[in-house]
């Protein structure tokens, strides 16, 4: 019955519109006020100790390091090598923005930033060089999606903020993957551009191959920086994304020098202005959680679920089912943090591994952003290409299958998040 | 009067978002090389105590939040679910608009007088009265934080101001949106000049035009504009 009231009075306050993180809390406040004996304090100490731990920290930072990454030429230098190295196959310019894409999702842990950074310079050249402006943003919309599956994620922080999962580990998980899928948006991109014949660039040498590696090499290295930083265990991901800001910082700033040090003001308030939106969602999202724990309800909806016969198959394709259609009114961080927190309990029960669980709802999520109403990065392309969502709607769809049949390949195969991280003894 | 505070609210979160990360990074590079054996400075090195680094980083990182979140108030960057309202006339959607900023102020509100409560009663009231030599009598110094030994009533009134300013955020836009039809949002300045070209990098990709945020009565959809305004066989697939 509670379940009813605590979700029906969530769902009504959403739909009028009013912030999430606003809903989630007056939902809390309501159902607490109105139905229990909880004191009403402890929800004040709540505010301030929910968001207190050190992981959570780490989205922030991360955010910090993709805002210097995208204003620092590091993407541009990726764009360059990428394009050197594979730019004269079918599809060229595009295979290249794939590649490019994939590679900057390395260093940035969210998607629209990655469309921001590579967009940005690939889309234009694209269209001169001959490609159709649909073509371009098709490509990039959905291979910007990369950014949250291919570590760092913010999104994967989040799940790990939701569950207690390892954030190390969901990073590892989160390779593989990201490859995989990066190859398959690369292969429907050749088809598409081999079917239709279009541009390809001249074959660049070797010596031009090396001279673009070595001019990305400052951005590429920060890959090290993350991966192997948490990896080698010399940082705690947090660390590594504190790192990852002030090296992102140093390279647009003192060795690229494409942000002025005037500038840098600015790039904190907008990353402090984005990172406390999430900080302020995670706060009343661990609020929400707080009050379903006291309920008792991820218990209750885990023993039904169970009742009903739910296999594993089936309730994979459940959540599966249920995340689009969440991805056709909220953004990622949301979802992870209102769904996981009910979905989990359920998941550990059917003997689902919490970190495939994890990297097949980013995998969801990725759908998400790049679909109308909300996606995020079909309204960043938008503003980069001047096209209207209608036809960018259009535009992705090869790409969005694509990634469609790949959340199907995650969802069933678990091997495929699982093997690298259980290869290096993260998790058993 | 309210640029001062405008001013102040983002130099606040600006420093904090710098400031934590500067101290992170140089814990981190200071563990490594207190590690490192080279004289003189591996002792010096080592006679720091950087423990407190990582309990600074989380003070400064939750009043970046709740201010920021004040800050975002005023930059329309809190994403909801519009999509529904959104596809509701102007009038109607006005309604849900005023309702849902009304919904803001009025948690941020409570939270905050919460807030203030739990404050007061956790140190803050020993901390007034001592100050002033009045009898504190059995009122409760408080607990500090574990490594800084900050009183936490100080940390925590990051909470009380944060929301009180957050409100009032709420009531301002409510104000403005009442009387003018504009929410604040990014996008509107593009509205105008839709020209060719990139995307700047300091695009606020959760700021956007998009269904997370409710649309205002006075401008119309920047998406729809440019799906009516541009012709239809422009750059068709197949003919590069």
């Amino acid at each position: 019955m509670s379940t009813l009231i605590i979700f029906g009075l969530l769902i009504a306050l959403m739909l009028t519109g009013m912030p999430i993180s606003i809903s989630l809390g007056l939902t809390v406040l309501t159902f607490l006020f109105t139905m229990t004996q909880v004191p009403l304090e402890s929800v004040a100490l709540k505010l301030f100790t929910g968001i207190e731990k050190f992981e959570i920290m780490a989205i922030p930072f991360f955010i910090l390091a993709g805002n210097f990454l995208t204003h620092g030429g590091v993407a541009r230098r990726m764009i360059a090598f990428a394009t050197s190295m594979i730019g004269h196959w079918y599809g060229g310019l595009g295979l290249a923005g794939v590649l490019a894409c994939a590679l900057f999702a390395a260093v940035s842990g969210s998607s629209p930033a990655t469309v921001v950074a590579i967009g940005s310079i690939l889309m234009p050249a694209m269209v001169k060089a001959g490609f159709p402006k649909r073509f371009g943003a098709g490509v990039i919309t959905t291979s910007g999606a990369l950014g949250i599956l291919i570590p760092p994620s913010i999104v994967m922080v989040m799940y790990a903020v939701a569950t207690n999962a390892s954030v190390g580990a969901l990073f590892m998980a989160g390779v593989l993957p990201g490859i995989a899928l990066a190859s398959m948006l690369g292969m429907t991109t050749f088809y598409r551009a081999w079917k239709n014949n279009y541009p390809r660039q001249p074959k660049a040498s070797w010596a031009q191959r090396i001279k673009a590696f070595r001019d990305s090499m400052w951005g590429l290295f920060l890959i090290v920086v993350v991966m192997g930083g948490i990896y080698s265990g010399m940082f705690t991901p947090t660390e590594a994304a504190a790192m990852s800001a002030v090296y992102a910082f140093i390279v647009a700033v003192f060795v690229y020098k494409d942000l002025t040090l005037a500038e840098v003001p600015r790039v904190l308030l907008a990353s402090a202005n984005m990172s406390a939106m999430l900080l302020y969602i995670i706060t009343n999202a661990v609020l929400f959680s707080f009050l379903l724990t006291h309920e008792n309800i991820p218990q209750e909806m885990a023993a039904w679920m169970l009742d009903k016969g739910l296999g594993v198959i089936g309730f994979l394709a459940m959540v599966n089912v249920l995340l689009l259609l969440a991805g056709n009114v909220m953004e990622p961080s949301s979802i992870v943090l209102i769904m996981a927190p009910i979905l989990f309990p359920v998941a550990v029960k059917l003997g689902i591994d919490p970190i495939h669980f994890g990297i097949m709802i980013v995998v969801n999520m990725e759908v998400g952003m790049c679909h109308p109403p909300v996606g995020l990065n079909l309204y960043v392309s938008s503003g980069i290409t001047k096209m209207g969502i209608t036809e960018l709607t259009i535009a992705v769809w090869p790409w969005l299958l694509t990634m469609l049949v790949f959340l199907v390949i995650v969802t069933y195969w678990p091997p495929l998040s699982l093997w690298l991280p259980r290869a290096l003894g993260m998790i058993p | 009067m309210m640029k001062v505070l405008d001013h102040l609210e983002e130099w606040i979160i600006t420093f904090l978002m710098g400031g934590a990360t500067v101290i992170i990074f140089f814990a981190v590079v200071h563990r490594y090389f207190a590690g490192v054996s080279i004289p003189v400075v591996q002792d010096w090195l080592l006679g720091i105590n950087m423990g407190w680094a990582q309990e600074l980083c989380i003070i400064m990182f939750v009043w970046m939040a709740k201010f920021g979140a004040a800050y975002g108030v005023r930059t329309g960057i809190h994403v909801g679910v519009d999509v529904l309202i959104n596809r509701m006339v102007d009038s109607t959607r006005a309604k849900f608009v005023v309702f849902g900023l009304l919904a803001g102020a009025v948690f941020t509100g409570i939270v905050g007088t919460l807030g203030a409560r739990f404050v007061w009663e956790n140190g803050m009231h020993y901390a007034v009265f001592n100050a002033l030599g009045m009898d504190t009598g059995a009122l409760p110094e408080g607990p500090t934080t574990p490594d800084l030994e900050w009183p936490t009533w100080i940390v925590y009134s990051a909470v009380p101001l944060g929301s009180y300013l957050m409100c009032f955020r709420f009531l301002q836009v409510a104000w403005r949106f009442v009387r003018t039809g504009e929410l604040p949002h990014h996008d509107h300045a593009k509205v105008k000049g839709i020209d060719e070209g990139e995307q700047s990098p300091d695009v606020n990709w959760f700021a956007l035009d998009n269904d997370l945020h409710p649309h205002d009565t006075k401008h119309h959809r920047i998406v729809e504009l440019r799906d009516q305004d541009r012709p239809k066989n422009n750059d068709q697939e197949g003919k590069p």
